[in-house]
């Protein structure tokens, strides 16, 4: 949620009271911290701009700038210096000039719409048009621009119709919520076409039977409010996440309605914003209410107060406070909840937009991020038994056996071209299928093992591998052992390690340790490989020569191996390998061949004869 | 008489090494290793945590789900429709984190526990250099009487100190995991980077998870943290892609120096 520090500041925080407070500021780098640290990760921030990712249980109030100024106001202890979700909603005029009619309530369990009339379709005046600019939203018209500031500023969704484009029967209009039918389409505000899954949600005008919003998603073509618009219909709704979920996932259409109503906000909340969206279009398009009709048909009852104690708080937070007091400060003074203190148990009563807190864990959490993580203390867990490790320490003695032995251990990729169990949602359609064996995987990292093994081996170790993977086949899954060839005379190359006895096995072996150092990247150019011979004076040290030769072959030789020697006659023969290679380009023979020559010809100068 | 060197030894994968490592430190602190299936069930991987169907908590984890050879058709559109199975029949999918481990660890063995559980998970999404599709994960769980968030942080603080460097520290942020309350995500000071960097995430166990393994919730409590284990082998090792992981190239696998303990 992107919020923009200059409406929270006009609407809802006292930027005095923000700077006074301890020496904070009110400056988007103190807010962006009280929020990481208490609330939400911010992701970024500029001087006004706030990218505020708010988590999913809190989407339900948090997707507001009302709900995030609540969150500031609770974290520094201040006020909001109004709350619209604490001011009454004043009771409108009952509409003679409307109809809602719900098909399944639990699908839509409130729907408030309302006819104004009268309006002037515009530019928005420029508080208003700053205001959406300044957290990334475009300015459309005054009608349209009011529903997007009040769903920005309290977090319920909104939407306008033209009137005019209903069917209007003895001047009633008739407004519908209904399940698409099978193949029926429908066309968006923007123009795009689609083919509604049956059930999908859908707003109508109910005398003509025609889809003219998807609900809780996107409004629809047929009732678009344009410059020659003056009378509207309004909605302020609910509607079941679930469904609008997975109408939104079905056509790959997530809106910032969608996105709210998926996360349950209470159905009280839509009053509200008609409240705040009707004040507002009479105010800036010269309309008038003509009335509001109410459909909610089973009011959804108040959340229980949930109840926790000074002693669950400090059992599961570790920590300890002394006395009720400072719970009493988060959840009274701070978030302003209406709570009874009865001994060392508080009573909390949520109000209605906290769809989130209904157990005593939730609360919990309330105290132990308001009042700050940093003051959990760090303590060592208390000594417990010796730990069962005797599996893991039995599939590592196998993978130090093969070690020992000269394998390699890779891993490879679970997906296959071919298997027995089939991704219904593959990433990549050529490998839709799970790994019946990692035999294939196996030979394939051969192949290139072996086109590589000059750059990680020496001359003469041909690479063997070994993987340790959980394979798929259709009798079931299984972690499968393999090598890429046999590491025992008799021993097959593979094993089904789910039915090996390994915890036997393991649980007195201590797997072997290594300390690595960092990761040095490989070169992506090719390699190239030169052998080189000499005869030296018996007492010649090996390691002198190698020293000669890398010396001379420069920075290219990335690996330089001795692999053979004998002595005849008085002298010994030493053979090197060398591997040449560059981070920047591909070597080509003539530049390696000159190097070569060099080495050749400062192994000549000292007398050593090349074989 | 020719004398070529002996054929050395082999050399293991750096995460079985990493997977060594973690072993010990938790180990010492009284964690044993812990399995479950990477073919899991929807009940474990989702809903025995406290994750319901149709909730945008679910968003999280982009699933990938097993297709019923019998009644599948391909899907369509973000549609579930063709891993539907009959009343009673549970969905199948790739795990997409190591937490299903917790509930059938608790199952099997009740409370209290400690375990470790790493193991291989699976996420439907476009890889880059810090996303694959496959990966490690490491989970932990500790469930007795008596176990605090503060506990988390002792164990945590020691496994980053020895994991990583004596003088690395950690710090809690607020978060939401469905099967976790409260829920932390986890910072680390890593002196080497000389920035704070985000390496896991963790919480105390919801009691719903604790009642889904009947585990009684009024008697135990713990904690539980999953870590992604690439990510933290990039950030030790400065590995810079987290593809070459499980890329099958023994470049990758000797692209460090080794040296025995």
């Amino acid at each position: 949620m992107k919020i923009s520090r200059a409406w929270l500041l006009k609407k809802y925080l006292d930027k005095q009271s923000l700077e006074d407070d301890l020496g904070n500021g009110s400056d988007a780098e103190r807010l962006a911290d009280d929020f990481t640290f208490h609330a939400f990760e911010v992701e970024g921030y500029t001087d006004d701009l706030l990218d505020v990712k708010v988590l999913p249980n809190r989407a339900a109030d948090c997707l507001s700038h009302r709900g995030l100024a609540k969150e500031l106001s609770a974290i520094r202890g201040i006020p909001l210096k109004r709350d619209p979700l604490r001011e009454p909603v004043p009771s409108f005029p009952r509409a003679n000039a409307l109809t809602v009619e719900i098909e399944d309530p639990t699908k839509c369990p409130r729907y408030i719409s309302a006819v104004v009339k009268g309006v002037t379709v515009g530019p928005s005046p420029s508080w208003l048009r700053e205001a959406l600019e300044a957290v990334g939203q475009r300015s459309i018209n005054n009608v349209v621009d009011a529903t997007n500031y009040v769903m920005l500023d309290i977090g319920q969704p909104l939407h306008a119709f033209d009137a005019a484009k209903l069917a209007g029967k003895e001047g009633r209009y008739a407004i519908g919520v209904r399940g698409a039918t099978k193949g029926e389409k429908f066309t968006t505000l923007s123009g795009e076409e689609y083919a509604l899954p049956e059930g999908a949600l859908l707003i109508t005008d109910a005398q003509r039977n025609l889809p003219i919003g998807i609900a809780g998603i996107k409004g629809g073509k047929a009732a678009e409010v344009t410059e020659a618009t003056t009378d509207l219909v309004i909605e302020s709704a609910n509607f079941d996440g679930p469904s609008i979920r997975r109408t939104a996932q079905a056509l790959a259409l997530f809106t910032e309605a969608s996105t709210r109503f998926q996360n349950k906000p209470s159905p009280g909340l839509a009053a509200y914003g008609m409240r705040d969206v009707l004040a507002l279009i009479t105010d800036i398009t010269g309309g008038e209410v003509i009335g509001v009709v109410d459909e909610y048909p089973a009011p959804a009852p108040a959340y229980p107060p949930v109840r926790v104690s000074l002693a669950r708080i400090n059992g599961l937070l570790g920590r300890r406070l002394e006395g009720m007091a400072p719970v009493t400060d988060v959840f009274s003074r701070r978030f302003g909840f209406y709570c009874v203190a009865a001994g060392e148990t508080i009573i909390v009563t949520p109000p209605f937009e906290r769809t989130d807190l209904a157990i005593p864990e939730d609360l919990v959490e309330e105290v132990g991020r308001i009042l700050g993580y940093d003051s959990i203390p760090s303590v060592e867990l208390p000594p417990m038994g010796e730990p069962d490790q005797a599996r893991f320490r039995g599939i590592e003695r196998m993978k130090d056996q093969l070690i020992e032995q000269g394998f390699t251990e890779v891993s490879t990729q679970s997906f296959a071209p071919k298997g027995d169990v089939m991704l219904a949602n593959p990433l990549d359609k050529t490998k839709s299928m799970l790994r019946t064996s990692l035999e294939d995987g196996l030979a394939d990292a051969l192949t290139k093992a072996r086109e590589y093994a000059p750059l990680v081996l020496p001359p003469n170790a041909k690479p063997k591998l070994f993987e340790v993977g959980s394979v798929f086949p259709k009798e079931g899954e299984y972690l499968e052992l393999r090598m890429t060839e046999t590491a025992w005379k008799g021993v097959p190359a593979h094993d089904n390690l789910s039915k090996a006895k390994l915890e036997d096995y393991g649980k007195d072996y201590e797997p072997k340790r290594y300390k690595l150092g960092m990761y040095k990247p490989f070169s992506q150019y090719p390699f190239i490989v030169r052998d080189v011979a000499c005869w030296v004076p018996a007492d010649t040290d090996e390691a002198s020569v190698g020293e000669l030769i890398r010396k001379h072959a420069g920075d290219l030789a990335v690996r330089l191996d001795r692999f053979d020697t004998f002595e005849k006659e008085g002298r010994t023969s030493y053979a090197f390998r060398l591997v040449f290679q560059s981070f920047e380009r591909t070597l080509t023979d003539d530049e390696v061949n000159a190097i070569m020559e060099k080495v050749y010809a400062a192994l000549k100068e000292k007398g050593y004869e090349i074989r | 008489m020719s004398d070529t060197p002996p054929v050395p030894e082999g050399r293991l994968h750096p995460v079985t090494l990493a997977l060594r490592d973690f072993a010990d430190i938790f180990g010492r602190m009284g964690f044993g290793v812990a399995y479950g299936p990477e073919l899991e069930t929807e009940w474990y991987n989702f809903d025995a945590l406290n994750i319901a169907p149709d909730h945008p908590s679910r968003d999280m984890w982009d699933t990938f789900w097993i297709k019923d050879p019998e009644r599948g058709r391909p899907p369509s559109g973000g549609s579930n429709d063709s891993v539907k199975t009959a009343p009673g029949e549970e969905r199948k999918l790739l795990r997409t984190h190591t937490s299903p481990v917790q509930i059938r660890a608790l199952e099997k063995h009740g409370a209290p526990i400690r375990i470790i559980a790493p193991g291989k998970v699976f996420r439907n999404e476009a890889t880059d250099a810090t996303h694959e599709a496959q990966f490690y994960q490491l989970e932990g769980l500790a469930v007795g009487e008596g176990i605090t968030l503060a506990h988390l942080k002792g164990t945590l603080d020691r496994f980053v100190r020895e994991y990583f460097d004596a003088s690395a520290k950690l710090r809690f942020r607020p978060s939401y995991f469905p099967f976790t309350e409260p829920s932390v995500e986890v910072d680390m000071w890593f002196p080497a980077q000389g920035k704070w960097l985000e390496v896991m995430g963790a919480g105390m166990v919801h009691p719903k998870v604790l009642e889904n393994a009947k585990v009684d919730p009024a008697k135990y409590q713990g904690f539980a943290f999953g870590a992604g284990i690439e990510r933290l082998m990039m950030i030790k090792y400065g590995v810079p892609d987290a593809r070459l992981f499980h890329s099958g190239d023994i470049r990758f696998v000797y692209g460090f120096d080794e040296k025995p303990l």
